[in-house]
This record gives C-alpha cells, structure tokens and sequence, in this order.
C-alpha cells in the first residue's frame, strides 16, 4: 500500500488528533508528540507524519507535500486553499467573534476592528454592509480595544476566559469552528483506494461519540 | 506599492529559460505529432479579444481577466481560455466548410493572481475541441485521445475522474426546493467541502428524505458498471442520462486496455460552468494540483448562435512539466573558436560538424572576456589557427 504523508498542526490540536487516532485504531508510535523531530514516521501503519505550524498546514496539503491534514476551520476560512474538506473532526471546538469593552458603540468616523484573521473579518463586515479599517495583529488581540487601537476585536473564543480577565464582552458570534481532515486533490484521486480506507476508519470512530 | 526593480516581472509572469524552453518544445512537437495523427488540425487565434465577446462568454472569472483598452476606447482581454476563441471561430467560420470540426491548440492563456505572486498568471495549455457530435462516441474520443496523449507523453501515473453535469443538476434539483439550494450545493461540491455541505443540508428546511438521499452523493464513489444503483434518483425523463454515461463506459472500456485508471464520480463538478455533459480531471502523481480537465459545452455555443455539440479537453503544460521524468538531453555541443586568420576555416569545419548534428557555437577568440569560464559550458572546444585545429 501506497504511503501517506499527514501535516498535523502542532500544540493543543494535535495532542486532540493524536488520541483520535490511536483511538480509531491506528497504531502510532508514543513518543511523536514530545520528540522534536518534524517528520515522524509510523511504520506499522505506512504514514509518515509533518509536524507544522497550524496556519501552514493548508500549504502543505494544497501544494501536495502532503496528502492529508488536519487544519482548523478558522485558518481554512482565512486562506481559502485549493484543498478537499472531508472530515469534521469535532475535536478543538471553538467559535470566531467579535468583541470589545463593555457598553460601547464602534466609532462612527473611522471604525476599526483588530483581528489575526483580516479575510474573516473584512467578509463579516462586509455582509453586515459596515465598511470598517482592519488592524492586522499578530497575537494578544485583546490588547488592542484595551489601549484604544480598535473598537472591536474579530478573534477565537474557546472558554472566554481571556476576554473576561481583560474586561471585554463578546458582541457577535460570527462562525463555529472545528478542526478539519483536509485532502489534496490530487491524492484524493490518485491515492484515492487508500484514503477512503482511512477516511473510513476515523469516521467509524467519530460516530461512536 | 514598492518602487520596481530592473530585475522584476509582472506579477504571476514567469521567463522560460533555454532548458525548461526545450522541454516545452518537446512536449509541444510530441503532442502536435500524436494529435495530428488524430485528425485535429492546429490553429492559432489572437492573445487579444474583445471583452464584449470572448470576456463575457469565457467560464473564467472576471476578476481573473486582464483587461486594457485599445485606442478606440473599446475593452480588450489577454485571451483566459482557448477555448471560447476557437468557438468563435468554429461558430463564424470554420463549421460551414468542415462539420464535425477538429481542432487542437498549444498556447498560452492569461488569468490574473491575486495570491501568493509566483502562481503563474500566463501559461501555455495544450488542447483539443471536437465540434459539431453530440454522441457519446465523440466523448469517448476526446477521453481516450487524454489518456493516449498523456501516455505518448511519458507520463506514468495518472487517474481520470469523470462526472457528469447533467447527472447532477438532475440529482440535485430532484431532491431541494428550489434552484438556489441547487447552487450552494453545487458550489459546495465544486470545493469538495463536504463538511460544508452536509452542514449546509442541516439548516436547509428539507424532508429528511431528501437530505439522506443527497447525503448518499458523498458516500457514492461509483465503482465501475454499478450506475444502475443511481438510475433511483432520477426521474423516469432522466434515464436517459444514466443510458448515455453506461455508453460511455461501453465505448472507453471497448478502446481502454487498463480500464482502473478511469473512475466515475457523480458529485464532481466544475468551476467551469459552461460544461453541460460529461466533464472530467486529471490528476497525476507528482503534482499537488490537477494537471487537466475537459467536458462537453454544447451551452457555449448558444452564445455564439450555434446548436451544435462540443467536447474537449485542457492540459496545462507547466504542471506536465512537474509531473513528466527529467528529460536528459543528449545533445552534443560544441565550441570553434576563431582568430584573425582561420576564420574561414572555422566556417568549413563548423559546417561539416553540423551536417553530422553536432550543435555547434562559433566565436571569435578576441571577444571573449572569460576564456576558461565559457569553455566549460560545452562538451568539447576546439581552437582553430591557421595551422591547423587544438582539440581540448
């Protein structure tokens, strides 16, 4: 049988991934999450794994380094990547919003909102027929409304813990997101007998939850 | 925007340097010689047209045109496609002295990026278009002419995904309310978002048989001659659908040795939207993206006031290029180097190394700033003097 190649993300998401697969029934060797290597091989199953950043896994599938990966919703929404999106994992459950201090309305001459997710967000704006400036950051979004950057942030909120020890409030839901098996095209098609196996067998296991 | 360097190109343009230019220039001669064989004729057709016409009527999206004026005021297109242009041509012209027409192209087609600046913006596609049958029989030619062309090429591994769009409006309209739903689905099977669309089938307001029944188009990877389990969906006025694709299969199967590298997929669809019949993709391994795709458009000609049938098929040659073995080029080349008074001795012998299809460089010694460094480009060199020729 053909070899497969798998981009996982790395950090929270992929320890979520991990225990999905082991508990679908794939043998992995134990030592892949806490050893530094970025590509790990697990013989008995003929995959090899990429470890990447979460936002590059979409790269990696779409240019077909790799076969298969598994990307949030929230980073396939921003990039919009040539990719097949097969799977809801249902794992790292979370959803994008909009936030900002209590009690306040978006500044009428020049409203600004602060996101990691500019695509996201402009679309959001732009369907609510608000024509608003977008601040790319790259973390600590939160930040931003607190020392009068923007009126309002577009980010992830899991627990809203964080937004609540910093003194925002969460004002519209925008989407849910979840983490996602992504597949090239190409592999889809020309490794397609391997990949259904594969597909199948997490599906089996994701409708035992 | 940054001032421009000297050394920059447009955005998405890319220069053929001398090696990858030969491999072009072999694929091209291999493929025109294979495709004549066939009976297409090759045909050139401008990089400029109108808007008005072949920019409105092409599948490719407006945002993806380049666009310019001429002196008259009118908007012009860099042409996205060929094929709407030899539609063109086939619809004014050529369909009244040769019906059915074949034709074929290699050139180069324009579509603007808007990510990631290296994607390429132009890039040469390699074709055919066999106008004027509506019969399955020319769907099968252009199919199997792919797959012959492909192998005539060298490429080893590929598979060929064909679908039909008829199939699925049918299968689609059947089963939601209206033509809306019909489109965000088909959209959603466009991206293969298959998480999208059995999300989308949640909060449409459907009977449940309906989204099972639609869920199934998912599920459904047909396996060679089992369509007769999707003759259920279709309506009794749609079988004939089914009737055309299992005749397909008949026709394919009939000309195929290796019938495995052909599989059926009733949910694929297109971008393209002019597609009307069957379309199909081709994938091979060695590039992440789809090396070509090709249908019947008998739609496309309704807006050139034609009702014939057509069917063709694209290969871009930039992804051949990843996908094809490294060729090595056995070719000989040669350096004479000249001075004052052998000249005419060089020009004799450089003649006689050609007529034995050597490749050869003749240069005059005086003009060369790095004698060493340019020797090394060629296999061998040869100084010419007056008293007779040092091979080194």
């Amino acid at each position: 049988m053909n070899e497969l190649t798998i981009a996982m993300p790395k950090g929270r998401i992929f320890e979520e991934a991990y225990k999905l697969f082991v508990q679908a029934g794939f043998n992995l060797p134990a030592e892949i999450s806490d050893s530094r290597k970025l590509i790990v091989e697990a013989p008995d199953e003929r995959i090899q794994f990429i470890l990447a950043k979460p936002m590059d896994v979409p790269v990696y599938v779409e240019h077909g380094v790799a076969d298969i990966g598994i990307a949030g919703k929230d980073v396939l929404l921003e990039q919009h990547r040539d990719v097949h999106e097969l799977l809801d994992l249902h794992i790292s459950n979370c959803y994008i919003a909009t936030a900002g201090i209590p009690n306040t309305k978006m500044n009428e001459i020049a409203p600004r909102v602060a996101t990691k997710y500019p695509r996201i967000a402009t679309n959001f704006y732009k369907e609510k027929g608000e024509q608003v400036e977008i601040i790319e950051l790259n973390g600590s979004i939160e930040l931003a409304p607190m020392i009068g950057l923007a009126d309002r942030i577009v980010d992830i909120v899991s627990t809203g813990q964080t937004l609540k020890e910093n003194g925002l409030v969460e004002y519209e839901k925008i989407v849910s997101i979840s983490s996602r098996l992504i597949v090239n095209p190409v592999s889809y098609r020309v490794k397609s007998e391997r990949i259904n196996i594969f597909v199948a067998q997490l599906k089996n296991e994701l409708n035992k939850r | 925007m940054s001032k421009i360097q000297m050394f920059e190109k447009p955005l998405g343009m890319r220069d053929s340097f001398p090696e990858v230019n030969e491999q072009k220039e072999s694929i091209r001669s291999i493929a025109r010689d294979f495709i004549r064989t066939k009976g297409y004729d090759f045909i050139k057709t401008p990089s400029v047209e109108y808007f008005e016409t072949i920019g409105k009527a092409s599948a490719i999206d407006e945002s993806s045109l380049f666009k310019l004026v001429d002196n008259q005021g009118e908007m012009l297109v860099l042409r996205p496609d060929m094929t709407t242009p030899i539609a063109r041509i086939a619809a004014s012209k050529l369909l009244k002295e040769k019906n059915p027409l074949r034709l074929a192209y290699y050139a180069d087609v324009f579509r603007a990026q808007q990510r990631e600046g290296g994607r390429p913006a132009e890039f040469e596609q390699l074709g055919l278009e066999l106008v004027g049958d509506f019969s399955p029989y020319a769907d099968s030619e252009i199919i199997y002419t792919a797959i012959e062309l492909l192998k005539a090429l060298g490429v080893e591994s590929f598979q060929i995904t064909i679908g039909h769009a008829e199939i699925l409006t049918a299968f689609l309209t059947n089963n939601t309310d209206n033509t809306k739903q019909v489109e965000m689905l088909r959209q959603l099977l466009v991206e293969k978002n298959l998480v999208g669309f059995s999300q989308k089938l949640e909060s449409m307001n459907l009977l449940e048989e309906q989204k099972e029944r639609l869920m199934k188009i998912i599920d459904y990877t047909i396996e060679s001659n089992t369509f007769t389990d999707f003759r259920q969906f279709l309506n009794d006025d749609q079988q004939y659908l089914i009737d055309q694709v299992e005749e397909l299969q008949n026709l394919l199967e009939f000309q195929l040795n290796d019938f495995s590298i052909v599989s059926f997929d009733f949910s694929l669809a297109s971008h393209m939207s002019y597609y009307t019949g069957m379309l199909f993709e081709i994938h091979a391994a060695g590039s992440g993206f789809s090396i070509g795709n090709g249908g019947r458009y008998d739609e496309l000609f309704k807006k050139f006031d034609e009702k014939v049938g057509a069917t063709g098929f694209g290969i871009r040659v930039d992804r051949l290029l990843e996908v094809l073995p490294k060729q090595i080029i056995k070719e000989k080349h040669t350096l004479l180097l000249f001075d004052k008074g052998s000249f005419s001795k060089a020009n004799v012998l450089a003649e006689a190394r050609r007529n034995a299809s050597e490749y050869v460089t003749l240069q005059y010694i005086e003009s060369v700033n790095d004698l060493e460094a340019f020797k090394q480009i060629f296999d061998e060199v040869v100084i010419v003097s007056e008293g007779g020729s040092l091979r080194e």
